[in-house]
């Protein structure tokens, strides 16, 4: 089965990014796959690259990009949602003459079509966060 | 792309203590762009969205034009969760979406589990 998840939660200050991730180890053990992870609201938080989270708590991001190099996942956040929280790549952040981008490795910004695309051809979505 | 599935978007949140309700429509939309078109159920503090605002006193842009743009998109009945208006003490006189029929959900579990798939906002 073809899972999408989206999600809302931003790391370290909603459950919901935590458990889309445990939600997405769980669905790729259980032999099913993982469409996309869209992440959209305050979930594109997931993809900034300054999160720094104290060394005694998990390190969501570096989880996302293991399991994402480990099962080629897409990884793609709202570029709509991302461009409000400040969430940009380098071509954005000249683009939109910001001083920096800050969007980590392994991730894409993407229009809402994706997540329209994603409905069309998954199995199942589920929403994570919110 | 042709729609093979069928998509329910709900509506849960009040319009601007929150800009989930804001990206909700404009998912809304942009599936509908797509030609994945979504029923949309407004349930919960998703109803405060269909009344008249005034956010422009909060320094927000009116969420009311994205509403409005619905049946514009193929969304042309807009759904609402029956409870949820009783609850808050909203009568069906209170709103208007010019261009939009309205249709009360009296029993949303059943609505909701009829679709292929549910997006959530």
């Amino acid at each position: 089965m073809q899972f999408t998840l989206v999600v809302y939660g931003a790391p370290h200050a909603s459950e919901g990014a935590n458990t889309a991730l445990r939600f997405a180890r769980a669905v790729l053990a259980s032999g099913h796959g993982i469409y996309r992870v869209f992440f959209y609201g305050d979930g594109v938080h997931n993809g900034s690259a300054l999160v720094a989270p104290p060394q005694d708590e998990q390190d969501l991001l570096s989880q996302w990009q293991d399991l994402k190099i480990a099962h080629n996942l897409d990884l793609t956040l709202c570029i709509a949602a991302a461009q409000r929280r400040g969430v940009l790549n380098d071509s954005e952040a000249s683009r939109l003459e910001k001083p920096s981008g800050n969007m980590a490795d392994g991730f894409e910004l993407a229009g809402l079509g994706q997540l329209a695309e994603a409905a069309a051809v998954s199995d199942r979505i589920v929403t994570f966060g919110s | 792309m042709a729609q093979e599935k069928t998509l329910l978007a709900m509506c849960r949140h009040a319009p601007y203590g929150h800009t989930i309700a804001r990206e909700g429509l404009e998912a809304v939309l942009a599936c509908a762009a797509m030609d994945q078109v979504p029923e949309v159920l407004f349930i919960n503090d998703g109803v405060l969205q269909l009344l008249e605002q005034n956010p422009k006193t909060i320094g927000e842009k009116n969420l009311r034009r994205n509403l409005q743009a619905l049946p514009m998109f193929g969304v042309e009945t807009l759904h609402v969760c029956r409870r949820s208006l009783e609850e808050r003490g909203i009568s069906l006189d209170n709103i208007d979406v010019p261009g939009a029929a309205l249709a009360l959900v009296d029993n949303p579990g059943p609505y909701i589990a009829g679709f292929d798939q549910v997006l959530s906002f």
